[in-house]
């Protein structure tokens, strides 16, 4: 992917995730933020940081958007949540507004 | 017999009070209501995709799911944010899987929104958890429920709420409305056909002083207790459709709330007399009067009422003599005449109605003369003209009715030739042409309409030369063709219609299950009807590609029900009505 392509999620431990903008923008959140005209200060250098957001779930964030992506082209398949990470999860996705 | 074998008059577009013509299915040779088809909350069996079938759902909803489906690991969600939890609940409901243990998740979830209308085994158990949501508890609806005067008086907790549904009600006393006597922020309360509703009942309503939506449609005991709306100066809109035992002193009684909007009395034991209390309701925008045992004396009150938009007089006693009341409610927008014995006469004081977007005239005497009165009304959108000697004479004064969205001429006396007036309503969507003079030759003069989504012609003369026109209608998404001329060959014409999702092609007794075959690529069907044909089990096997399918009649076919059981275990799970059965 070309860098001006992607975004870094960053997770509450530091942890970065580099995904291609197009999955990042499922989320309505990033997607408010990545396109503001005022631009929020962390996406100036195409960054934004979670610090409420762990790494686990944060991975399995970006799984989400890639899947997502992936069911809208027309290959659709089971997206699998792990039961001990599904409160965690929803809390997160209900934030980002996926 | 189903499936019956010639055009009976059926129940036609209904103009209702709010504007929206609603296609109501009849009874004889046609598919079953619509009615639930639309808007019962149908769950997929596929489950993965709690969203609509097609669109990629959300992190969350499928998280919502996963909580669902293992609600039992969770003792409490109260510490979720409450558009999560509420979301949760909500879920539960629609996909009938919350219980009285699970219920206890919820408690003090700060829930806003409670809503188990006729939900199964819902009683004074669940009523603890429900209203320990307390203050921020908005709105509840324990329709059909069989929750008592106990449970009631549980919703003191409840202080904020605005909302209170419990239609069907049976299991309430007198003593129990008392409860609710105190919730002043109510403003919408319903009881639809609650027999625990008496005349003393509602006195627990007189202290509702917010109250501005109150329901009591069906209500069998309510007569004499509108004594006690009196000081309800909030009321905007009463609902007593079908109360046989309301009457002319109810009416009276009601005279004083000058701030109603809405007033619903079709149905009940009213007459000339009891309208004339209404002259003060100088707010009133909409009245039902519908089956009222009202002549046109009434329209002398009416006629007080200058702010009305909708006025639904049909099947009552109308005659000419009186209307030309009608002439100064110029701000009527709906106006539904239908079943009285007026003639074009009457029609004539329709011409200063300039804002009128829907006319009803089902049934009445009018004919191609008081069509005429009918022509500058540039706004009309839907008029219904079903069972009038209107003719070919009269539909050119239609042809300058350019807003014209829905139009019903079945049953009149219009011919093939005289359609081709029609061709310049571009806007028109819906068309009812079923009337046996009807031919090919009609529905070829209309094949401009491209616009149009809904078209019967039930009994009209349809052959396969005929069905040749249905490929212009592209954006058809209801027909009916039940005349018995189309032959598999006619239906081939269907094969791109694929925004259909309402067909019934009854009575053609030649079609056989090659006619299914093309039937096959219209996945966009909902309900399907093919009854008095020639189809046989085999061809069943076309249907599977119907997921979207809810309802397929195949009556005096060759089909058998455990047939259509199996295609329904094995391929069509959204399949929830058929016949033979």
């Amino acid at each position: 992917m070309k860098k001006e392509d992607t975004v870094k999620l960053i997770s509450a431990e530091g942890f970065e995730f580099v995904v291609h903008k197009d999955a990042a923008m499922v989320s309505q959140t990033i997607r408010n933020m990545l396109t503001s005209p005022g631009g929020f200060a962390e996406t100036e250098h195409g960054e934004v940081t979670f610090p409420e957001i762990s790494t686990t779930i944060l991975e399995k964030i970006c799984k989400y958007f890639y899947w997502n992506l992936q069911f809208a082209s027309g290959k659709q398949t089971e997206f699998h949540i792990e039961p001990e990470l599904t409160l965690e999860l929803m809390m997160a996705a209900n934030y980002l507004h996926t | 017999m189903m499936g019956g074998i010639c055009s009976r008059k059926r129940d036609q577009p209904v103009i209702e009070e709010g504007g929206v013509s609603r296609v109501v299915s009849g009874r004889y040779g046609k598919s079953s209501s619509s009615k639930w088809l639309g808007t019962s909350s149908f769950r997929s069996t596929v489950e993965q995709s709690p969203g609509v079938a097609g669109i990629c759902p959300s992190l969350l909803e499928l998280c919502i799911s996963k909580i669902c489906r293992d609600i039992d690991k969770y003792s409490s969600l109260s510490l979720l944010p409450r558009d999560v939890s509420q979301q949760i609940f909500n879920e539960l409901v629609s996909s009938q899987s919350l219980t009285h243990d699970s219920l206890q998740a919820f408690r003090d979830c700060a829930l806003e929104d409670v809503c188990l209308g006729e939900y199964p085994s819902v009683n004074d158990n669940w009523m603890d958890a429900i209203c320990s949501q307390g203050s921020s508890l908005l709105s509840v609806d324990l329709s059909g429920s069989e929750v008592t005067d106990a449970g009631l008086d549980l919703l003191k907790d409840c202080s904020n709420l605005q909302s209170l549904t419990y239609n069907y009600c049976d299991h309430v006393s007198e003593h129990g409305l008392k409860h609710i006597s105190g919730l002043s922020n109510l403003k919408c309360l319903s009881f639809k056909r609650s027999s625990a509703i008496s005349a003393e009942g509602m006195h627990a309503f007189s202290s509702l002083l917010n109250l501005e939506k109150l329901d009591l449609e069906r209500c069998p005991e309510i007569h004499g207790g509108f004594v006690h709306l009196k000081g309800l100066m909030k009321l905007k809109s009463l609902n007593v459709r079908c109360c046989k035992c309301v009457t002319d002193s109810d009416l009276k009684a009601i005279s004083g709330l000058t701030n109603l909007n809405e007033l619903q009395i079709s149905n009940c034991n009213i007459t000339d007399s009891g309208i004339s209390y209404l002259k003060g309701l100088q707010k009133l925008n909409m009245l039902n009067l519908e089956g009222c045992n009202v002549t046109s004396a009434c329209l002398e009150s009416i006629s007080a009422l200058v702010a009305l938009a909708y006025l639904n007089l049909n099947r009552c006693s109308l005659s000419d003599e009186g209307c030309d009341k009608f002439s100064g409610l110029t701000n009527l927008k709906v106006l539904s005449l239908g079943f009285n014995s007026i003639t074009d006469a009457c029609l004539v004081h329709l011409k200063g109605l300039t804002k009128l977007e829907s006319l009803n005239l089902d049934s009445c005497k009018i004919g191609d003369e008081g069509l005429a009165s009918l022509a500058g009304s540039v706004l009309l959108k839907n008029l219904e003209l079903s069972d009038t000697e209107v003719g070919s004479n009269g539909i050119r004064h239609l042809s300058g009715l350019k807003n014209l969205e829905n139009l019903n001429l079945s049953f009149t006396l219009v011919t093939d030739g005289s359609l081709k007036k029609l061709s310049g309503l571009t806007s028109l969507k819906s068309l009812n042409l079923d009337a046996r003079q009807i031919t090919d030759a009609g529905l070829a003069a209309i094949t401009g309409l491209t616009k149009l989504t809904h078209l019967d012609l039930f009994g009209a003369r349809i052959s396969d030369s005929g069905a040749n026109s249905l490929k212009h209608f592209k954006n058809l998404q209801s027909l009916e063709i039940c005349g018995g001329g189309l032959t598999d060959a006619g239906v081939k014409n269907l094969k791109d219609l694929v925004c259909l999702t309402w067909l019934n092609l009854s009575q053609n007794c030649n079609l056989t299950d090659k006619s299914l075959e093309v039937i096959s690529g219209l996945t966009a069907l909902v309900s399907l009807n093919i009854s008095n044909s020639r189809i046989t089990n085999e061809g069943l096997q076309y249907l599977k590609p119907l997921k979207n399918l809810r309802s397929l009649t195949l009556e005096s076919s060759k089909v058998t029900a455990s047939e259509i059981r199996n295609l329904q275990f094995a391929a069509l799970p959204n399949l929830v009505s058929f016949r033979p059965e």
